[in-house]
């Protein structure tokens, strides 16, 4: 007996004496976006002339683009280049990591160009700073032209790098180009780069056009133009500029898209005050009838696997948003809450519908669950409507129309992003006012 | 005794301006009978005394007596010019999101139609369109203006 | 007179009553309770609840709201039929999908004559009982959930101060250093519980002697990006911090230390 006391007693100290590891949980971290560097690309002297482009500058003029993504993200702070120690060539070697971390940058992009036979060769480098190791490198080799792309391309790698998943800047929206009094609107589908740049038009005015949605592989827009007076979809191939009418329906066909396999149109069909949601096959024109029911059943979206289809309708009195299985079947409602929903549209990763909402006279933009839990708004507006995914399900691009004045002066439209976290709002630059945007998916892929 | 006179007369000025009141603002909404527009401001005329369009309230495509008894007059116009055919033009305000108005313009201009069909007007006479939001007959963003432009509009083509 | 000696009575029970019970207390002051443990404790308290309750506020006029929401419902009269009973069910079912086909493939036949009515036009929202108890339903599972991870967290926060080895304001000021140092990657997962644990070597005056992520490996499995990420973010936090800030004494305690990088919490906003 008195043994084992003295053994109790004995391993109370030991055991007291031998510390638990110390564990601290780090629950509260700096929001701030990530400070990074990005070192203007160097030009290799080897570079030959080129008659379209600023050779000599292109090292700069890539990473402004490239540093612009990244601001544009709220996720990165680029740092100011005149704070920089070290020059192009000689940091794209081998940095040296303690003068970098001096400025506070966290992360360095590097790299060096050679235009040469007519082919522009750009590598890049991204650096960890505090771990004094390179976290990723890749060359591209493209014509010259191509260079904005190369800026895009090597920006999304950099973000999947550092965020884990992918990037969104080598992309396009195509959107509707606004010219005119609001009452006489010349509406024209126009396309950019998803920076801006490179703004081009596809129709000329003549029609009304509307909502224009880009195919999987971004060569096909479906729209709707009123040719002729008669609203109808279209199909447009970017490329060649040829158009067509989708199916032939005795009445309005409206709200198009694509599915995810980019071989049918889903849209709606309006005969006798009554709008039904319809697909047809782009290939064998096969016409098929998804909703039948006496309401307003529009703005339909395929979920990204393509089973089922998100869309409003007005059926129980006020425009709400339901899914059903894609033959139409197990149609159920999803909102529930307070104020009229509309828009809805899939997230390319599958896990959130995005919407516009309208309540006590007030737009909102917001995202929820599939099944209509976890409502989120994002933005609340005059008037605000239609939101389109970037292709990694991170940001949304909607339009806004501001309010007019007892003659129609002071209105505008233009469009605008905004992160799904509800931060990060931004107008996006286009040459006109813009409306009804559609973001396509990665041009790279 | 004094005070309770006293407390009459204030109660029956505070009820004669809460009266006055209301009617100031009634007669300001003049043009408005519920939110339905019954104003002739942006009306035009098929012919004398046809009125050329009928009025919705938000979201509604139901028609008022009012909007009945025009689309009545059209019907005896119609039935005189027999070889005339219209188009009626749906339109929505712009408090709603484009692919619903689309929708809800269509609806407007078939209340219409069906409503002159059963005056006796053929169908083959009239075909519609719809315009959503797109083509506001007043661009101003107020409750009048929209109400203004929710409205179905019955256009000669020939 | 009995008055009086009522109050006798009261008062000297009153008197007999306090000696009593304050002679043990009288008695036991001078044991020593150890008065590091009490402050510690009133610490923690703070600590826990400080972050939380604004946003146990938060939830609570959430639910408020939502509450004051369903009362005033701005759908007019109920109708009489409703149309769609609206499920809650998150997706439709597989198994359902047949008999559900029947049910809500809308009949031509059946439709057509509602369609010329007028009073079709004058459809208003149709509240379904069975929808509102679907939408409390919904709301108290929200709550739970949120009390849930309130609660997970607080007890994990006391379990861990009472593990430590370190006092707490010597925790906070470690805390507070990485704070400062750790860019939180802002992309990741709002909705995905991420954790990443470090496993450090210190030396006496704080720099790091050796860093090890635990469950490395997860780092370049497939589909662990946001965790790779993460860790790595965490990396850069207790490279850039060094020396960390380390108690003057008491080395052998935290020579060995583990830091759980968790930024669910901050994501959620």
């Amino acid at each position: 007996m008195k043994k084992i006391l003295l053994a109790l007693f004995a391993y109370f100290i030991l055991s007291n004496s031998s510390y638990a590891l110390i564990e601290v949980d780090i629950t509260r971290g700096n929001l701030d976006p990530l400070p990074i560097a990005v070192s203007p690309l160097h030009v290799d002297t080897k570079s030959e002339q080129d008659d379209n482009i600023k050779v000599k500058e292109l090292g700069n003029d890539i990473s402004a683009i490239i540093e612009k993504n990244f601001r544009n993200t709220g996720l990165f702070n680029p740092l100011k280049k005149d704070a920089f120690v070290q020059k192009p060539d000689i940091a794209h070697l081998k940095p040296r990591f303690e003068d970098w971390r001096l400025i506070k940058a966290q992360a360095l992009v590097t790299g060096k160009l050679l235009v040469k036979d007519g082919k522009l060769k750009v590598e890049f480098r991204l650096w960890d700073l505090t771990a004094a190791q390179e976290m990723t490198a890749l060359a591209f080799t493209t014509t010259p032209s191509n260079w904005r792309r190369v800026a895009h391309i090597i920006s999304d790698k950099i973000y999947e790098r550092l965020t884990g998943e992918e990037g969104y800047f080598d992309t396009r929206i195509i959107y509707v180009s606004e010219t005119g009094l609001k009452s006489e609107r010349i509406k024209k589908l126009a396309i950019m780069d998803q920076d801006g740049a490179n703004t081009k038009y596809l129709t000329l005015g003549n029609e009304l056009v509307l909502t224009p949605r880009f195919n999987p592989t971004n060569q096909m827009v479906t729209y709707l133009s009123y040719f002729r007076n008669m609203p109808r979809v279209y199909l447009l191939d970017i490329e060649t500029g040829v158009q067509e009418v989708v199916g032939n329906f005795p009445g309005m066909t409206f709200a198009p898209r694509f599915s995810p396999d980019g071989k049918k149109i889903i849209m709606s069909f309006a005969k006798d005050g009554n709008s039904d949601i319809y697909t047809m096959d782009l290939e064998t024109r096969v016409v098929e009838r998804i909703t039948n029911h006496s309401s307003i059943d529009t703005s339909p979206s395929f979920s990204p696997d393509g089973k089922y289809i998100v869309f409003n309708s007005d059926r129980s009195g006020l425009q709400q948003i339901y899914v059903m299985r894609s033959d139409g079947s197990n149609v159920k409602r999803i909102t529930f809450g307070k104020g009229i929903y509309g828009t809805p549209v899939w997230s390319p990763r599958g896990d959130l519908i995005a919407f516009t909402k309208v309540r006590k006279g007030r737009f909102f933009i917001g995202v929820m669950r599939v099944d209509g839990t976890g409502e989120r708004l994002l933005t609340e507006n005059f008037y605000q409507e239609a939101p389109s995914w970037s292709p990694n399900g991170r940001v949304l691009v909607f339009y806004r129309e501001t309010k007019a004045g007892s003659k129609g002066e002071g209105f505008s439209a233009s469009l605008w992003s905004i992160d799904i976290t509800g931060y990060n709002e931004r107008k996006l630059k286009t040459k006109t006012d813009a409306s009804d945007p559609s973001w396509s998916s990665l041009l790279s892929k | 005794m004094t005070l309770n006179t006293n407390l009459k007369n204030i109660f029956l000025v505070v009820f004669t301006t809460l009266i006055l009141s209301a009617c100031s603002t009634a007669k300001k909404s003049g043009d408005l009978d519920g939110d339905v527009y019954t104003g002739k401001e942006t009306v035009k005329y098929l012919a004398s005394g046809v009125p050329d369009r009928v009025f919705f309230a938000t979201n509604k495509s139901s028609l008022t007596t009012a909007s009945r008894a025009t689309l009545r007059k059209q019907a005896t116009f119609l039935r005189k010019n027999k070889k005339l055919n219209v188009t009626i033009e749906g339109h929505a305000d712009e408090r709603g999101t484009r692919e619903y108005n689309l929708a809800l313009g269509e609806r407007r201009a078939n209340a219409a139609r069906d409503y002159l069909m059963t005056y006796g007007i053929s169908g083959k006479r009239i075909s519609v369109i719809s315009y959503g939001k797109e083509k506001p007959v007043n661009p101003a963003s107020s409750p009048l203006a929209w109400s203004q432009n929710r409205r179905s509009v019955t256009v000669k083509v020939n | 007179m009995t008055k009086s000696l009522i109050y006798s009575i009261i008062f000297h029970s009153v008197m007999i009553l306090l000696t009593v019970l304050s002679l043990p207390f009288m008695i036991r002051e001078p044991v020593d309770l150890p008065p590091i443990v009490s402050v510690e404790l009133i610490q923690i308290s703070d600590k826990t609840n400080i972050p939380f309750a604004p946003k146990a506020r938060k939830i609570i006029e959430e639910t408020k709201k939502k509450e004051e929401e369903r009362v005033v419902s701005e759908q007019a009269p109920p109708a009489a039929k409703a149309k769609e009973k609206p499920d809650r069910i998150p997706l439709p079912d597989e198994d359902k999908e047949k008999k559900q086909i029947v049910k809500k493939k809308q009949n031509p036949e059946e439709i057509e004559p509602q369609i010329r009515q007028s009073s079709e036009f004058e459809k208003k929202e149709i509240v379904d009982t069975n929808q509102i108890a679907a939408l409390i339903d919904k709301a108290k599972e929200e709550e739970a959930v949120k009390r849930d991870k309130v609660d997970k967290l607080t007890q994990s926060s006391v379990k861990n101060s009472f593990a430590t080895g370190l006092t707490l304001s010597e925790e906070d000021a470690l805390r507070a250093q990485i704070f400062g140092c750790w860019s939180v990657p802002l992309g990741l997962p709002y909705d995905e519980d991420l954790l990443v644990r470090i496993k450090l070597q210190l030396k006496k005056d704080g720099t790091i002697m050796k860093s090890e992520i635990l469950d490395h490996q997860r780092m370049n499995k497939p589909g662990q990006k946001f965790y790779k990420v993460l860790a790595e973010s965490a990396l850069r936090a207790v490279r850039l911090c060094q020396p960390l800030k380390v108690p003057p004494t008491g080395y052998e305690k935290w020579k060995d230390i583990q830091l759980n990088f968790n930024p669910t919490e901050m994501l959620k906003g």
